[in-house]
């Protein structure tokens, strides 16, 4: 083997170092002191007045499993509300990503609309569409139902819109070029090709859903967050554990089984 | 009847695609369209199904005119024109079989093709297209587990589907290997002897051209500066399409092995044969 020689050349001058960067850090840092004084934070609290809510503490480590019994029904709606807004948010999405994509929508119009529509879904948390539906149709699971639609709309209209934006092109013009209408192109060509991440994201957004549906419950949605609320009113919180438990242990099975079949699908 | 009237195509950034172009071109001609990268081939080709649209001129393609045509005119002949891409341009998640299928798309109402219901007349005519290719044995194999030559084949099957008058061919054979890109060619040939369709080829390699083509045109520069038969495109005259004399690399390598090499090529297995 013959070594080769370096040619000497003239090498390039070693850039001048980056200022943006350090003062992108120190921008943060000022931040998080302003803002933290703004609001007087100070975490004295947690030491000065841990012991005061010991009684309470002391019934949390007591939980009363027999509750558990008069929960199998509230649990039962916030599983079937998660399901049900699972199956209609993602049904409707993928149909609005189609729309809200430059590749399958070539109206100008129409794909500003879907967008503009995207950005008002997705302004509100969903513990605020909650409230808002409880205000129109009442208490009940069919608002956290409502609430979540819009919820999952929002957030797979936007992953699966740009996962859209990235398909292979190829068999786009495959399908054009045989006389296919868009609605057929859209079908054939760019579907199958986002069906993996499209149901990832599907299974992503049922996770959320099951915590999520929790939270709405406290706002009035119904189901085991109702519950939730009720017995904090009441300050009964061994009850309260019981149930915190058993929620994490449904939480923790759902994400579990819905990661393990996420990653068979990549 | 393809026919070609003093057409211009002007890209939006400036470049220009075609330039005055007159060409005629008879029901049943096998023709091979030969240039430098950015000759115009491409958009030669593609102006006839109206991918890309022209700027000026007029162009009539089986009695429709391309220039000015409405969407579902245009539709109505890209059903009559199939086309043939580099890259093969299979939905490669898909069945070889569903992908034939989008050659059925045109006759098939659109809420068939959006439950995937296809009529049993479309789907027999998939598998005769399969079968005309000969990779019917793998009508259930997801496209991505094909070679190279066998997605090529789908594609040429996925034409003969949509049952054309002219195929298309956009550098058909440049991602194959050289005794692949042979059974490819040979392929098109047969289809167009058979069954009596117009086919224009775009081609890189000179000697697949002389070898496959009734006639070829040279273009450079988006102009017509060769219209002849194979054996009055000599030398010289490829010299003068590319601007320059002839080297080894403008030859495919190895086209005199491929009638041995066929025998072994067409039963390659998934991966092999692919570029």
């Amino acid at each position: 083997m013959t070594a080769v020689a370096p040619r000497a050349g003239v090498r390039p001058a070693r850039p001048r170092p980056s200022w943006g960067a350090w003062s992108l850090v120190a921008a943060a840092v000022v931040m998080t002191i302003v803002t933290g004084s703004a609001i007087h934070f100070t975490l004295a609290p947690l030491f000065n007045s841990a012991t005061r809510g010991w009684v309470i503490v002391r019934q949390f480590f007591e939980p009363d499993w027999g509750f558990l019994l008069t929960t199998i029904k509230p649990m039962g709606v916030t599983l079937a509300t998660a399901v049900l807004a699972s199956m209609v948010g993602c049904g409707l999405a993928l149909a609005i990503s189609l729309l809200a994509s430059r590749v399958t929508t070539h109206n100008a119009v129409v794909y500003r609309i879907a967008k503009a529509i995207l950005s008002i879904l997705r302004s509100l948390p969903d513990v605020v569409w909650g409230m808002l539906f409880v205000a129109f149709v009442g208490v009940g699971s069919l608002a956290g139902t409502l609430a979540l639609v819009m919820f999952n709309i929002g957030i797979i209209v936007k992953l699966t819109a740009e996962t859209i934006d990235a398909v292979d092109r190829g068999p786009l013009e495959a399908a054009d070029a045989s006389g296919a209408n868009a609605l057929q192109r859209a079908r054939v060509a760019v579907i199958p090709q986002i069906l993996p991440n499209y149901a990832s994201y599907a299974m992503y957004v049922f996770e959320l859903n099951v915590r999520a549906s929790v939270v709405l419950g406290i706002v009035g949605a119904g189901g085991i967050g109702q519950t939730i609320q009720v017995e904090l009113a009441r300050f009964h919180y061994d009850n309260l554990s019981a149930v915190i438990v058993l929620l994490f242990v449904i939480v923790f099975l759902i994400d579990q089984a819905s990661q393990w079949l996420r990653r068979r699908l990549g | 009847m393809i026919r070609f009237t003093d057409v211009s195509v002007r890209y939006p950034n400036g470049t220009v695609g075609l330039e005055g172009l007159d060409l005629e071109i008879p029901d049943g001609q096998f023709v091979v369209v030969v240039g430098l990268s950015g000759a115009g081939k491409s958009t030669l080709i593609r102006t006839i199904n109206g991918l890309v649209p022209t700027t000026s001129g007029s162009l009539e393609v089986e009695g429709q005119r391309v220039d000015g045509a409405r969407k579902r005119e245009l539709r109505d002949l890209r059903a009559r024109v199939g086309m043939i891409f580099q890259s093969f341009n299979l939905v490669t998640r898909s069945t070889v079989l569903n992908n034939v299928l989008v050659g059925r798309l045109h006759a098939t109402p659109t809420w068939r093709s959006l439950f995937g219901w296809y009529r049993k007349d479309d789907v027999e005519l998939a598998f005769q297209a399969l079968e005309r290719v000969g990779i019917v044995e793998k009508a259930y194999t997801r496209a991505s587990e094909l070679s190279g030559g066998q997605q090529q084949r789908v594609a040429i099957a996925r034409v003969l589907a949509q049952e054309p008058s002219v195929i298309l061919a956009d550098e058909p054979v440049a991602s194959l290997d050289p005794p692949t890109a042979n059974l490819v060619m040979r392929d098109l040939q047969r289809i167009n002897r058979e069954l009596g369709i117009t086919t224009i080829v775009n081609l890189h390699f000179l000697d697949l051209a002389r070898t496959y083509a009734d006639r070829i045109v040279g273009m450079r520069a988006g102009r017509l500066v060769f219209d002849g038969t194979a054996e009055e495109a000599d030398d010289a005259v490829f010299a003068e399409i590319y601007g320059r004399s002839l080297t080894a690399e403008d030859v495919l390598p190895g086209a005199g092995e491929a009638a041995t090499a066929e025998a072994a090529t067409a039963e390659t297995g998934p991966g092999e044969g692919a570029a």
